[in-house]
């Protein structure tokens, strides 16, 4: 069965994911193209920088839910993909890095080669690991996810160390008039490809592939009975994910310009998840909307910093002690989520 | 530095995660789950001993039962507010909702303690009020080559104490084999008229008393900061599994084989690589999975 077998021509809301998505590509490309130039209010910034991580943490999510919520993969290091995306695309792209590798390659063909690499260890972590029954795979990514850090902080001539790597050419502010046009536009292009992937995801899902994962899900014995071949469709819906991840962990370092292995923790994993479960898993939709009730917390708890009396360090753990008890209520209250099918899902509510 | 002295810190390392391993491995047998925040409960121990000993101050031997005690009581505490009521779900929201509490923990005892490491025995540890209490340290040569602190002898002492009192409850006492029973068969446990939920309540009592042991001793051998527990959950994990998730003597024996993996491994990594002595434990961990998912104990962990 070829790819395209697979994407029939979509329902109404993956046609207008598209639709939309090509438009915010478009509208990117008039602002950084054209001469036009737009400034923007010096408050709106912090909106602008959570909804650009938003956008991108969307791809992020949009993924995980194609290997959670339809195939019920449990990957709890999809911060991997994430940091080898980014990793990859700063190696090949960076001109003259004061530290790490840095190849000068044009930022394209790095994009492309951040995707190849994130797909290539998801195929590598789902050879090794996807027979394991759920909790033992979560482990197993989970471990993936601490080694690959742990290998960016160790190897210096290679990944920088704790330093990172520097000077990965920014394509959208470099072809900007200024600052403020190239927020816009990376929002509404990073916005644009968050849809194309929406509209991406929502055609397979419901194409009968995506009866196939959702099968898997609720019964594996069953749908090996049929003739399915469960483990290459969880490879596949493992792959898949991984390779998005890696995308957007490569338009990450093209619009950072630096990648270190601060950006890269368990606390990126921990948030799609969150947002996954609180939107409930299996609905595209919903698990944006889930991801943006978490990210909406972090943008208010940026401006509850500034009018709380406690220092910039106590503050960030009461966010994660507040992330962390989110994450353990929902599982608790609404384990279907709040957008989520809790007969579909199977869940007792 | 010798060989013989990787060894002589591989078997120490290997006498505290096997202690902890222990704990997490009966949750994992008895209760069915991967606890993510049980390297909490070490730092837990660890922090509560270090108040009895150096804030009260108190002597070293009752800080480390008290630590022992407050782990019990956090353990059991927190399942009961946690863990028992989802205990109907599966594995997977039980271990996402430990991974929700670990953040949660980690950072409440991080905005108790502060960022920085807190020793026994040293000027730097900001919760002593009075007098230390007299850890004696000081290396003393056996051969010259190689050193053994008192501390590395505390430590596995109290290691092969637990083994042997394990041992005993687990075939000696009612409970011990109410426990076994319903780690092989709980239905049948049941039937058989144990109380399953009594039995899983003192699991979690022993396994919460070990961690507070085991993060004592990690913080009288090395140090203590919030960090602590996650930075061993990884090695505690792929103790637990490499001896075969469930088994409290699979657990002893991966434990002593990661510790000296950890240890040995600094002695052929080059320096400034010793972050990736701990990612050798999660390798392991992987390696284990994929060779012998069940681990050196059996135990069904692939459905595939």
């Amino acid at each position: 069965m070829s790819v395209a077998d697979r994407l029939p021509l979509g329902d109404a809301a993956g046609n207008g994911a598209l639709l939309l998505g090509g438009l915010c590509v478009l509208l990117a490309a008039v602002f950084a193209l054209t001469p036009l130039v737009v400034s923007l209010p010096g408050s709106l910034y912090v909106f602008f920088e959570v909804g650009i991580l938003f956008a991108l943490y969307g791809v992020l999510v949009l993924g995980l839910d194609l290997q959670y919520g339809h195939t019920g993969l449990v990957n709890f290091g999809h911060v991997a993909f994430f940091a080898v995306g980014a990793y990859a695309v700063a190696m090949l792209s960076a001109r003259d890095s004061f530290a790490g590798i840095s190849l000068g390659l044009p930022w394209p063909v790095a994009l492309i080669g951040g995707i190849v690499a994130a797909a290539l260890l998801g195929a590598a972590v789902g050879a090794t690991s996807i027979r394991l029954r759920d909790d033992f795979l979560a482990v197993a990514t989970l471990a993936t996810a601490e080694i690959v850090h742990s290998l960016f902080v160790s190897f210096e001539g290679i990944f920088g160390g704790n330093v990172g790597i520097g000077s990965i050419p920014q394509p959208v502010s470099d072809l900007a008039g200024d600052a403020d046009t190239a927020m816009l536009a990376t929002i509404l292009l990073f916005g644009g490809v968050m849809l194309l992937t929406l509209a991406a995801v929502t055609r397979l899902t419901e194409a009968p592939y995506g009866r196939v994962l959702r099968a898997i899900r609720a019964d594996e014995l069953v749908t090996r009975s049929v003739g399915k071949s469960v483990i290459t469709y969880k490879m596949q819906s493992f792959v898949y994910g991984a390779a998005l991840a890696g995308l957007a962990g490569g338009l990450f370092a093209l619009y950072t310009g630096a990648v270190a292995p601060g950006y890269f923790t368990i606390q990126v994993t921990v948030t799609v998840w969150i947002g996954m479960l609180l939107g409930g898993a299996a609905n595209h939709r919903g698990v944006l909307a889930g991801l943006a009730v978490i990210m909406g917390l972090r943008l208010l708890s940026r401006f509850a910093l500034g009018v709380t009396p406690i220092s910039a360090d106590a503050f960030a753990s009461v966010r994660l002690v507040v992330v962390g008890l989110v994450l353990v209520a929902v599982i608790r209250y609404r384990p279907a989520g709040i957008w989520g099918d809790a007969e579909e899902l199977g869940v007792d509510t | 530095m010798g060989l013989l002295q990787n060894v002589i810190f591989g078997l120490v390392t290997g006498s505290y995660i096997a202690i902890a391993a222990i704990g997490f491995t009966l949750i994992y047998g008895i209760v069915n789950m991967i606890n993510f925040a049980y390297g909490e409960y070490l730092t837990i121990g660890a922090f509560v001993g270090l108040l009895t000993a150096v804030t009260l101050p108190l002597p070293l031997p009752v800080a480390v039962l008290v630590a022992m005690v407050g782990g019990g009581v956090a353990s059991l505490v927190l399942a009961r507010l946690f863990f028992t009521p989802i205990n109907h779900t599966g594995p997977v929201p039980m271990l996402l909702t430990s991974i929700g509490l670990g953040i949660a923990l980690r950072n409440l005892i991080r905005l108790a303690a502060g960022r920085n490491a807190r020793y026994f025995d040293t000027e730097t540890a900001t919760f002593r009020l009075s007098g230390v209490p007299d850890v004696p340290v000081g290396p003393f040569d056996l051969l010259g080559d190689f050193f053994v602190t008192s501390e590395h002898l505390v430590v596995v002492g109290c290691a092969v104490a637990v083994f042997f009192l394990l041992h005993g409850l687990l075939t000696r006492t009612d409970v011990g084999i109410a426990m076994r029973a319903m780690g092989d068969d709980e239905d049948l446990a049941r039937v058989r008229g144990v109380d399953t939920q009594w039995i899983r309540d003192s699991v979690w009592v022993l396994a919460g008393v070990l961690a507070g042991l085991a993060g004592v001793l990690i913080a009288i051998q090395t140090n203590v900061s919030a960090g602590t527990g996650y930075s061993h959950i990884l090695q505690i994990l792929a103790a637990a599994i490499l001896g075969g998730a469930g088994s409290p003597y699979g657990a002893i024996a991966g434990s002593y084989i990661i510790g000296l993996v950890l240890s040995l491994s600094t002695a052929f990594l080059p320096g400034g690589m010793t972050e990736l002595s701990s990612a050798m434990a999660f390798l392991i961990l992987i390696v284990v999975l994929l060779v012998k998912p069940s681990g050196l104990a059996a135990q069904e962990v692939r459905e595939a």
